[in-house]
């Protein structure tokens, strides 16, 4: 009897370091984390190049340049929230959406911010699509939140709460406020949103035949011009402000919406 | 083999932490009050996070030209509303457009700001901070100088776990500090403990007060938290129209939140632009000086008449509303 519970107590005994180490291995995992194996992903590089005058000229932020009224306008401040990336291929009607999705800020005065890198499923792709916009829950109930939506960056309002969805501004001697203009675009309510879903086709005969581990990349180009003309006329000399949601920020991004085109994509290996 | 085992768990923690993170704190729920708005979910409530949000809150940094921290606008003794002043002063000797509201029982608060234009506690401090006519800073240069000061950096590492300030967890901190202010033990509230007795006067303005002001102002909370045209005439150099200028519908103009009655004895002057000096001066408006308008309130489309008799049993009734506790409460004074 006496030997069985020295037994019993050596085994406990055991037990309890096995436990240990058991728990000691599990709580390393945790923190030492090893792919399993590399994903085979294929990395696509999109390139935003701001431009002015159908795509035809690229812009300089403190350049001057006309708009459809033959208002010079000198944009000081060009950016936009983005997220939701989708490559489609309209022919087999097959979508990848991407797993984790994030909000990036591009931002021509940053131009580490216009490069975006995303990670997609080997496949042929012929259209992109994104949302301009930062989504209802992620103006309230999401809170002080950090990254793209840090408000560090100064994109949000200090009279109501929402992100400023899309800012351009700028100086124009046509501006009856102080020659300047400048458009805060955001809303997310249903009634006042101005987020939009921005479907692109590639341009004609041109696809993206993504390989596995390889990488490729798109340009696509964001027309200034665009943010004053079809289907609203926005004059500077009328409109030179809008700071706020509201009927006048969804005609801006009605016309903004369509200021994307995919200019040009190179496969890569 | 039992030494190895421990080295391995040892060797596994983050370095540097040690056993001391930060402290938990839980949110004093008042007998009677409702679950709050803000439950800090995701924004848990320590020790820590609450004096970083408390110094964070005294701080003249947060403002452009170092004048004007939180508390320059939100005094305790006057329940974190402005002391005597209709409008606040900000940067640049310019005026507030509104009176300072009180703070207290934030966390039970639906929607901030007169117009109720923020409408989640933890980006509230955002719009005082950078308004040009209140604190007049932006929050990429209050981040860059917490981070060079001496103290900020340990004391975001005590309440975060390492060093970094960042403007979320800058929000965070305020918010705990803020969203921890509770407001519950005037004579009111002992009365409705049975650990005191109203004045025969008290009793008589709080059954007047009952039928007469508590379908907007109801009990505990003394607010619904709602948007109403309560009858004051636009003032022409302001010209603030309240909730339409956030919801652009015409239908909310000349709406304002219904504020909370606790501490209201403190909070003078009153309404949305301290238009009134005295409680008497709102009751006087509500018996007599209600403005009609297409949205002024159903409720008061007929006044609330009151004898002079009445209006003093509801100022003292409403006196007891008064928590002395609260604003001699050291947590939530200027920390030294």
């Amino acid at each position: 009897m006496k030997l069985t519970q020295q037994l019993h107590r050596v085994n406990f005994c055991k037990l309890c370091i096995a436990l240990l180490l058991v728990t000691a291995v599990i709580s390393c995992q945790k923190e030492l984390h090893f792919d399993a194996e590399p994903q085979k992903e294929h990395n696509l590089i999109l390139k935003f190049k701001p431009v002015v005058l159908y795509d035809s000229v690229p812009l300089v932020l403190g350049q001057t340049y006309t708009n459809n009224f033959k208002e010079p306008f000198t944009p000081t401040a060009f950016k936009f929230y983005i997220h939701n990336f989708q490559m489609i291929n309209t022919d087999s009607g097959k979508t990848f959406e991407l797993a984790n999705d994030k909000y990036y800020l591009v931002d021509f005065s940053d131009s580490a911010s216009t490069e975006i890198k995303i990670a997609i499923q080997p496949y042929v792709y012929n259209r992109i699509k994104f949302t301009i916009g930062v989504d209802s829950a992620d103006n309230v109930n999401a809170g002080a939140q950090i990254d793209a939506l840090d408000p560090a960056r100064g994109m949000f309002w200090n009279t109501t709460t929402g992100y400023i969805m899309a800012k351009l501004e700028g100086t124009s001697p046509r501006s009856p406020q102080g020659g300047k203009f400048e458009y805060h675009i955001g809303g997310f309510t249903a009634a006042e949103s101005v987020i939009r879903e921005i479907p692109l086709l590639f341009p004609y005969g041109q696809n993206l035949d993504l390989k596995p581990g390889g990488e490729s990349q798109m340009f696509i180009t964001c027309d200034a011009n665009d943010w004053f003309y079809n289907p609203w006329d926005i004059k500077i000399s009328q409109t030179p402000v809008v700071n706020g949601p509201g009927e006048l920020a969804r005609q801006v991004a009605e016309n903004y919406s369509k200021m994307f085109t995919v200019d040009s994509v190179y496969n890569g290996q | 083999m039992l030494l190895s085992g421990c080295l391995l768990v040892n060797a596994c923690k983050k370095s540097g932490d040690g056993n001391s993170g930060p402290h938990p704190l839980s949110l004093e729920i008042p007998a009677g009050f409702p679950a709050p708005q803000y439950s800090f979910t995701g924004n848990p409530l320590t020790q820590e996070g609450f004096q970083l949000g408390r110094k964070l809150f005294y701080d003249g940094r947060l403002s452009k030209d170092g004048n004007f921290p939180c508390a320059s606008c939100h005094q305790q003794f006057a329940a974190f509303a402005t002391f005597d002043h209709p409008l606040s002063h900000g940067f640049n000797n310019q005026f507030t457009k509104r009176n300072a509201p009180g703070l207290f029982n934030m966390a039970w608060l639906k929607d901030m700001h007169w117009d109720g234009g923020i409408s989640n506690i933890e980006v509230q401090p955002l719009a005082p901070i950078t308004a040009p006519n209140e604190m007049a800073e932006e929050i990429e240069n209050v981040i860059k100088k917490l981070q060079q000061d001496d103290h900020y950096p340990r004391l975001f590492a005590a309440a975060f776990g390492d060093a970094t300030i960042n403007s979320q967890r800058m929000l965070f901190a305020i918010t705990q500090f803020v969203g921890s202010m509770v407001s519950a033990s005037s004579k009111y509230d002992k009365v409705k403990q049975g650990s005191a007795n109203f004045s025969l006067t008290e009793q008589t303005g709080y059954t007047l007060f009952q039928s007469k002001c508590a379908s907007c102002h109801p009990e505990p909370l003394f607010t619904d938290n709602s948007f109403r045209n309560v009858g004051l005439p636009v003032d022409p150099f302001l010209n603030d129209y309240g909730r339409m200028l956030i919801t652009n519908n015409p239908a909310d103009s000349l709406k304002f939140k219904v504020p909370s009655l606790r501490n209201v004895a403190l909070t003078f002057p009153y309404e949305h632009d301290g238009r009134f000096a005295s409680i008497t001066s709102v009751l006087d408006h509500y018996s007599s000086g209600i403005q009609n308008s297409p949205t002024l309130d159903p409720l008061l489309r007929n006044r609330i008449p009151l004898t002079n008799a009445e209006k003093f049993y509801l100022l003292e009734f409403l006196k007891t509303l008064s928590d002395s506790t609260f604003i001699n409460d050291k947590r939530f004074s200027q920390p030294h």
